[in-house]
């Protein structure tokens, strides 16, 4: 029995764009166990957009796990926006995970929002002014803590969330000169210390869709505009049987 | 702030004030729309989430340059339920 898994992000919802989802998101009991978003699904981040999301990605009969994206900080409403969504249902993952039963298997989901800092060879490094060490600690920590998370997890299939991309592969599409904004390799380095079957990020609108870390854990881009379909549906876990 | 003379082609300049103001401007907070200079003007293009937000960039866009062809080929990305699964065994 597979585990089958909804995906999206960068979703950027405000009133302009409520209902255009839900038509979709209507069927997704018929398809789906769960649904995972990537992060952005706002465009700044205010509570007033936040209830736009519970509105269209609430009550859908599947449990919906999401975390949060670079647009999602931009107002600093980050509690407000995320009572809004827990308030609905939604399971907001920040350096956490959570394991949900689903199609009589336990799926293990681990989230935070990540940040960039670049891929191996051509990344920041811990070194020089403040700024430049607040950016990569934050990198370092915000990895360390999906770490954590991943391996904390007791589950069946271990799936990994994110805003940014834990790898290059997928951002193939994007100018090479911003991937150090759009993803770092110790999101990867996180993922792979752990028995992860998926990874699932956003972000990189221009990107592409499919990649795999070093340690060979396949990669997803679900950014809305890449995917440019109301989700993705993977079907997970045929080993499991 | 970059002024734009007309009769010559945009400069970098007017390419990176307009990604910032796509990017920074609240209400357009779009970073995903891409600028092209050619010698007649400036081509938008990428995707956003409603018609709406695709008039905005444009009118934002042509309300700091004036002056300024500008050409959009900007889409409306699809919102349809997927026909097809990806197997991941």
């Amino acid at each position: 029995m597979v585990i089958r898994i909804a995906a999206v992000g960068d979703v950027h919802l405000d009133q302009d764009v409520v209902g255009r989802f839900r038509p979709a998101l209507e069927e997704l009991p018929d398809c789906a166990d769960v649904l995972l978003l990537a992060g952005d699904l706002t465009r700044h981040g205010t509570e007033s957009e936040a209830r736009c999301v519970a509105q269209e990605f609430g009550n859908l009969g599947v449990p919906v796990v999401t975390v949060l994206g670079n647009h999602d900080h931009q107002c600093d409403q980050v509690p407000q926006v995320v009572k809004v969504l827990e308030d609905v249902g939604i399971t907001v993952l920040e350096g956490t995970g959570i394991v949900l039963e689903c199609a009589g298997r336990r799926l293990g989901v681990a989230g935070v929002k990540g940040f960039g800092g670049g891929f191996a060879g051509r990344c920041a490094s811990d070194f020089g002014e403040p700024e430049m060490k607040a950016f990569v600690r934050t990198t370092n920590e915000s990895a360390d803590a999906l770490g954590a998370a991943l391996r904390g997890l007791d589950c069946d299939l271990l799936v990994a969330l994110t805003h940014y991309s834990p790898v290059p592969d997928t951002l193939a599409g994007e100018p090479l000169e911003i991937y150090p904004f759009l993803g770092c390799y110790q999101l990867g380095q996180a993922i792979d210390s752990a028995p992860t079957a998926l990874a699932l990020h956003g972000h990189a609108h221009h990107g592409s869709e499919r990649g795999t870390t070093p340690g060979g854990v396949r990669v997803r881009n679900v950014a809305h505009p890449v995917i440019k379909q109301a989700y993705s549906i993977f079907h997970v876990g045929d080993h499991l049987d | 702030m970059t002024e734009h003379h007309g009769g010559g082609p945009p400069d970098e300049y007017v390419e990176a004030e307009i990604q910032s103001m796509l990017a920074e401007d609240p209400d357009v907070a779009e970073q995903g729309i891409t600028v092209v200079r050619r010698e007649r003007g400036l081509v938008l293009y990428g995707e956003v989430e409603s018609p709406h937000r695709r008039e905005e960039i444009l009118r934002r866009v042509a309300e700091r340059f004036p002056d300024l062809p500008i050409t959009s080929d900007i889409g409306v990305i699809r919102t349809q339920a997927p026909t097809q699964v990806e197997e991941l065994p």
